[in-house]
């Protein structure tokens, strides 16, 4: 590193005798620089007057061979020290401006000298010496400016309130100086130092002040001054070997948008983000500071008062929430707004008896009650929008909106969603409309509300008004039509089952202290009598065509009161009504309408494809099932169970229960090919593996393949619950022969088209299957026999079990409730209790090797039903070991007939896949060598279930059955899932899925993408 | 500004099977008896306690600490699944580095039952919930344990993306026994070969039993304290914590990586923060600690922490830059897989470790002039909290 040199410029130094005024001429000089030492040669204090100060500095710097004369003006007289230094040298290059004094005094005692002593030292001097040299610089463009602060200035200090000022003024001072500087190469920066001074002496101990050398600090000035450093502006602090700059550091701070007026309360509660120095810049010039300031000019607060801050409320979505109803609960409503007074009254029986005859129909404006259940709870819970600074007691609900997308089912999960939709200035009062969208558990919006409250007090910000005038003015004509009821006297007890528990409405003394004589109708109770009135008058009393209610309320009703709804039909879907209170002629609700649908509305998640819309829904089935080829979906279930029992090897390799869900119209069907030797019937399986919906027409497209199953999957025809896997094993429905289906349906006596029954004797789950493998069947005969020989514990136990057995999977039913008590093989359709647990574990459990507790507390066993029921299971400890296998030898030796399930898993396999897999393999690498390019790898099949190795060598070109032991990657697959990933493709998910597995460089398999459409 | 946080000292007990341990409080009281008097104070001196802890009614924690001394303290249970211990700990360094207190215990325990982890509670919504989302998602379910799913999960996709060997998952346990085997309070000392560990059953694929951590129970302490405190007793060179994150899940956990629903970013982010914080990158560091609950999650953290770039991890470990000699000494101590896992102790247990390896008491497992160490310890649900400790 080459010296900084400073040979030619010229220096001046004020405060030069001493301390770091000496220390920062001796340094310049030494390299070079000729220097004006500038002292005054006064006290510390500012007392005195000597020029010995300033000559012994200047002796020093020639006798070590240096350029210095000396100067002893005060540096309020700038301009002269300037000419001491342009009249000895010719020019001036640098300043450094370092004299100083001290006049420290508590702020108490400090006397106005005090004060504008150090003002005119530091401030003032340091303004005219720079002055004075200021225009030299800028013409010959080079300057380099040094002023001195002080810890002092930056962070306060006792005692030097004056000093302090005066320190920090030359940071403002120095700031502005750089920028006007800079362009013209007068450069300023600012040090405050800490060294040990005459100064410092005041105020540090000695030992410190010894650390503190001057001299720590004039390398700092020396380099600003130097012409290669380009720093400007700069702050630094330097002293006792430690150099550092500083800089401006603000809060992120807190922005509040224009518009409206600030409180200090505002402030008050910003104030944890006005001083978090978590999130913070570090502006640098005024530009940078103004940076916050120019980007809220744009903002406008949307307004708002003490009550409502539109800016943070508006717009605000709640945390959704799911709720669930009932039958019980649509009927109680119904109940609570005054259905059925006549229980006789067919048109009303309709919301309130889930077992009706001509069909059970939730009440519309029942689509009110879980949405505002769900506000209500978020009110509970203190969940009130973020700005709604009010409390409940200030809100009258004014306004209701309500609509369906579609008929209410009778039961539902509804997920709801609430956002504050508008907010308005009503002038005194505030008007809050709140939109709650409620979605069925497809996702498919079921119900949107709009729920529009009063709040008293709290309007008046000067906002938006909102829409105004009346809406739904009945029109100048008699209505046509009116009904009038009685609402009972316990009405409002009835209708607060339904969620809103407001005491107004059931606490006689609570209703006295506001004001009324006693407990009110709800409102939306009225809303309930008043929708029902319409239906009844015009919808033809059919619910399901009813579509949006909007109603204000505009006055309470009394329990016991008549009420009358007279409503004038506008449109064919659209109805204007008033609700009017007969003894007191009063408006309860007006600017009121319903809309009605022109018909049904149905789910749109399940589109009914078949071309008859009309009947769907309610119409029974079997009535007008779509055919295909003459067949309808009954006939088509007929032939898939005839193929599965002509096909017993089906369940082995199948090993799935299926469940479909026909629509258009509705049927269920069950397709087990799992359990015992597999079985179709109608109705809802209890744990389906796979569970399909879809319209009966693409049903039977489907399983005739005229239509792709993957692409109705796509185009959201099928839907697929449960394990998609399974459901493309389904591909076996298309190798139903039609033709053959028939000629057994003849033969069965079974009429195809004609719907509906399924003959007697295919019904049913299918019968035990023959004797297995598993010896958990034979423990069951030991089970049984045991039963019989101790007839009292049916009495007992009186418990039915329904076992549930897994590889190899069977299912029995061991009844000691009824009768004499039985085994036998399937299942309950009504178990107390049932128990599921693997083969193997039921017989180390029965053999008492295996603790019961224990497996169920391992997850081992599952336990459903009465899970105390289970504990009776001690009776299977009492068994005799003996007389169990004499049980079991004898039901061997009578031709096995009782014996066991299981027989499912158990089948033989007769077609293992892997021969044909292997053999398309071959096949393909003959037709395609390009493979061996592709994958230039030798892939070891390990195949279980039954076992088998193939060695797939795709650099000599060759599929052989064996194993090798120079593979890349080892396969490891069971037989059965090489059909999966024939068909599925999906490597990475199938091996994500544990289909198969990869010993050695997985990346190999990467590459079986050929494998797909093999099999 | 916040204070700088001592750990002046730490203690363990021997880890256990399930069944063969004191109870929960007599393990704790024991872990911090030793912890204050390694660190040469009073139980009077400490100020409040930090008890952790997953499996147990509420107030523990106290039951714990009342074995130690009754003086009337603050004791705040911590439950944090698996990350509990280091949850439990941080919590103390707060305390101290917000000037709180002079003087802190941070306690963890965990009593275990045998055989896998199952949830207690089945009748509300499951806390996992979101993570087996992206699971079944993603793999479906099946009957093996489910962190073993997860965590195997997470590893079969690391593999079908990198072609990993399943040996290269195996020799971290070897790895993780052999450093087993000179620490006395380790569950497993014997050492296991890679074969061995190919060879025991499979408990999910890629993972075979011996790539699992065991239930275990045990406790483990560590005694925290400021500047001041410190220099009081006279404690001159503390080893001290650097810096410390904890971070919890982000969106990407649950999009439809497995990698990332066991904690990849949770891990990822908390060290850049780390980093980023102490100004000590990966590789200064000399000695790490982290959550090896299975082979396959050690393997997903080396390239979470950037111990070896992404992709890298079994060049990385068949190099040995993962024990003596290499880059790195990863889990001295045998980790969670073999000193075994008592979920609520294991983050004490790990800083137990570090603190001995960064004085140098580490004996025959000592890592050779180790001044910076790193803690990592993760929970699904999630948390991971990483801390930096210093000479």
């Amino acid at each position: 590193m080459s010296q900084l040199r400073f040979d030619g410029r010229v220096a001046l130094v004020t405060g030069a005798g001493n301390g770091l005024g000496r220390s920062h001429a001796l340094l310049l000089a030494s390299r070079g620089c000729k220097v004006v030492v500038n002292d005054l040669g006064g006290g510390h204090t500012g007392g005195g007057k000597s020029s010995a100060a300033a000559d012994a500095v200047v002796a020093e710097i020639k006798a070590a061979g240096g350029e210095a004369v000396a100067n002893y003006d005060s540096v309020e007289d700038g301009d002269k020290i300037v000419k001491t230094a342009l009249d000895a040298f010719g020019h001036l290059d640098i300043v450094i401006n370092n004299a100083g004094i001290l006049r420290d005094t508590s702020f108490q005692k400090m006397t106005q000298e005090d004060w504008d002593l150090i003002y005119r030292v530091h401030v003032l001097g340091a303004y005219r010496v720079t002055k004075a040299a200021w225009d030299h610089m800028r013409e010959r463009g080079f300057g380099r400016i040094i002023l001195t602060a002080s810890a002092a200035g930056i962070y306060g200090n006792f005692g030097q309130t004056n000093y302090a000022m005066a320190k920090l003024g030359l940071v403002g001072f120095g700031s502005t100086l750089a920028i006007e500087g800079g362009k013209k190469n007068v450069h300023t920066n600012v040090i405050a130092p800490i060294a040990g001074s005459r100064m410092t002496e005041t105020v540090l101990p000695k030992d410190l002040i010894d650390a503190l050398k001057p001299e720590y600090v004039s390398p700092l000035v020396a380099y600003l001054c130097h012409e290669t450093c380009t720093e400007n502006g700069g702050l630094f602090e330097v002293g006792g070997g430690f150099y550092g700059k500083l800089r401006w550091e603000r809060t992120s701070g807190k922005v509040f948008k224009l518009g409206r007026a600030i409180s200090p309360e505002n402030v008050q509660s910003a104030w944890g983000d006005i001083t978090d120095f978590k999130k913070t810049t570090h502006p640098k010039d005024i530009t940078s500071s103004m940076e916050p300031i120019l980007g809220n000019l744009g903002t406008k607060a949307l307004g708002g008062n003490e009550f409502i801050d539109l800016d943070q409320a508006m717009g605000y979505e709640f945390p959704s929430a799911t709720t669930t109803y009932d039958e019980r609960d649509t009927a109680l409503y119904a109940l609570g707004v005054g259905a059925a007074q006549n229980p006789l009254d067919e048109k009303e029986l309709q919301y309130v008896y889930e077992m009706n005859g001509a069909g059970f129909n939730v009440l519309p404006t029942f689509g009110v009650v879980p949405a505002l259940g769900f506000i209500f709870d978020l009110y509970k819970q203190g969940k009130q929008a973020p700005g709604m600074n009010y409390g409940f007691e200030r809100v009258l609900h004014g306004e209701q909106y309500t609509e369906l997308r579609r008929p209410l089912p009778p039961h539902a999960k509804l997920t709801h969603k609430a956002k504050i939709k508008d907010i308005f200035d009503k002038g005194k009062n505030a008007l809050v409309v709140t939109e709650i969208r409620s979605f069925d558990e497809t996702g498919e919006e079921l119900v949107y509300n709009e729920l529009t409250t009063f709040v008293r007090g709290a309007g008046g910000w000067g906002g938006d008004r909102g829409p105004q005038g009346e809406v739904n003015t009945p029109p100048d004509r008699a209505p046509d039509q009116t009904i009038t009821e009685k609402i009972s006297e316990n009405q409002a007890l009835l209708y607060r089952l339904s969620g809103d528990i407001n005491p107004l409405h059931a606490d006689p003394a609570f209703a006295k202290n506001f004001g009324f004589e006693k407990p009110i109708l709800h409102g939306l109770c009225t809303f309930g009598y008043a929708a029902r009135h319409v239906i009844r008058a015009f919808s033809n009393n059919d619910a399901r065509l009813f579509k949006s209610i909007k109603a204000r309320f505009s006055e309470s009703v009394f329990p016991g009161e008549t009420i009358v709804t007279e409503m004038w039909k506008e449109s064919a879907t659209r109805i204007v009504f008033r609700c009017k209170v007969k003894e007191r002629d009063k408006v309860v609700l007006a600017s009121a309408a319903i809309e009605l649908y022109t018909e049904i509305p149905k789910p749109k998640a399940k589109p009914a494809t078949t071309p008859t819309p009309t009947t769907a829904v309610a119409a029974p089935a079997g009535l007008s099932l779509p055919t295909e080829g003459g067949m309808n979906s009954n006939d088509l279930f007929w032939g898939i169970r005839h193929h599965v029992e002509t096909n017993p090897d089906l369940v082995g390799q199948i090993g799935t229960v299926f469940q479909f869900k026909l629509t258009g119209p509705e049927s269920v069907w069950t397709l087990d090919l799992k359990n015992g030797k597999g079985s179709v019937t109608e109705g809802e399986a209890a744990k389906p593996d796979c569970t399909l919906e879809l319209s009966q027409a693409d049903f039977l497209g489907m399983a005739t393949g005229k239509l792709n199953p993957q692409k109705l999957y796509f185009g959201g025809q099928l839907k697929i619950g449960g394990n998609l896997m399974a459901s493309q094993k389904l591909t076996f429905l298309q190798k139903i022969d039609a033709a053959k289906t028939r000629d057994a349906m003849k033969a069965a006596g079974y009429t195809p088209g004609a719907g509906g029954a399924v003959p007697a004797g295919a019904s049913a789950t299918a019968g035990p299957a023959a004797s297995s493998g598993s010896p958990s069947g034979d423990v069951f005969v030991a089970i049984r026999d045991y039963i019989e020989k101790n007839p009292d514990l049916v009495g007992q136990v009186a418990t039915v079990y329904q076992w549930k057995l897994t590889g190899p999977d069977s299912a029995w039913i061991m009844d000691l409730k009824n009768g004499k008590g039985s085994v036998e093989p399937g299942n309950h359709d009504k178990p107390d209790c049932t128990l599921e647990l693997a083969d193997s574990d039921f017989m180390a459990m029965t053999s008492g090797a295996a603790d019961p507790q224990k497996l169920f507390f391992e997850k081992k066993l599952k336990i459903s039903g009465n899970l105390m029921a289970s504990q009776k299971l001690t009776f299977l400890k009492k068994m005799d070991p003996e007389q169990a296998k004499a049980a079991i030898a004898k039901a061997k030796a009578s031709g096995g007939a009782p014996a066991a399930g299981g027989g499912a898993a158990a089948a033989p396999k007769k077609d293992a896949v892997a021969p044909r897999f292997f053999g398309a393999l071959a096949e393909r690498l003959k037709k395609t060598p390009a493979l061996k390019d592709e994958v230039k790898a030798i892939i070891q099949f390990v195949v279980t279930a039954p076992d088998a190795a193939w060695t797939c060598d795709f650099v000599a070109g060759a599929i052989t059955e064996g194993k090798v032991d120079n593979a890349t990657a080892v396969v490891r697959i069971a037989d059965s899932d090489l059909t999966e990933i024939a068909q599925d493709g999906n490597l990475a998910s199938l091996f994500q899925h544990g289909k198969f597995k990869v010993d050695g460089d997985v990346r190999v398999a990467h590459k079986l993408g050929f494998v797909k459409g093999l099999v | 500004m916040s204070k700088r946080v001592n750990v002046i000292g730490v203690g363990m007990t021997k880890f256990q099977k399930p069944g063969a341990s004191d109870d929960y409080n007599v393990m704790a009281a024991n872990a911090a008896k030793v912890a204050i008097e390694d660190a040469k104070v009073k139980f009077a001196d400490i100020e409040s306690a930090y008890v952790g802890y997953v499996f147990g009614d509420s107030t523990c924690g106290q039951r714990a600490v009342y074995d130690v001394g009754l003086t009337g303290i603050p004791v705040f249970n911590v439950n944090n699944n698996c990350s509990t211990g280091s949850t439990a700990l941080m919590l103390a360094a707060q305390a101290i580095q917000g000037g709180i207190a002079e003087c802190v215990l941070a306690l963890g325990f965990e009593k275990m039952e045998k055989g896998a982890l199952g949830s207690k509670y089945t009748d509300r919504t499951n806390p996992l919930e979101k993570h087996v989302d992206v699971m079944v998602r993603a793999q479906g379910v099946n009957s093996a344990p489910f962190a073993a799913q997860m965590f195997g999960g997470a590893g079969r996709e690391y593999r079908w993306k990198y072609g990993t060997k399943k040996e290269t998952f195996a020799k971290i346990s070897e790895k993780a026994r052999k450093h087993a085997a000179n620490n006395p309070y380790a569950l497993f000392n014997t050492p296991l070969s890679v074969e061995e560990i190919l060879a025991s059953e499979e408990v999910f694929d890629p993972l075979t039993r011996f790539q699992c951590c065991p239930p275990t129970c045990g406790a483990a302490a560590a005694i925290l304290c400021s500047d001041e405190f410190a220099k009081k007793l006279g404690i001159t060179k503390p080893i001290y914590i650097a810096g410390q994150v904890m971070t919890t899940d982000f969106p990407s956990s649950f999009e439809d990586s497995m990698m990332k629903m066991v904690g990849y970013d949770m891990t990822k982010n908390a060290a850049k923060k780390l980093y980023e914080q102490t100004g000590i990158g990966a590789e200064d560091v000399d000695v790490v600690e982290l959550h090896d609950c299975f082979t396959a999650n050690e393997l997903l953290t080396y390239e979470a922490l950037g111990l070896c770039p992404e992709g890298q991890a079994e060049k990385f470990i068949w190099d040995g830059d993962n024990t003596y000699g290499g880059k790195f000494v990863t889990n001295p101590s045998g980790g969670l897989l073999s000193k075994g896992h008592p979920l609520g102790a294991t983050g004490l247990a790990q800083c137990t470790e570090l603190v001995w390896q960064l004085r140098g008491t580490g004996g025959k497992r000592q890592v050779k002039d180790a001044k910076v160490a790193l803690q990592h310890n993760l929970g699904l649900g999630g948390a991971c909290v990483l801390t930096m400790y210093r000479t």
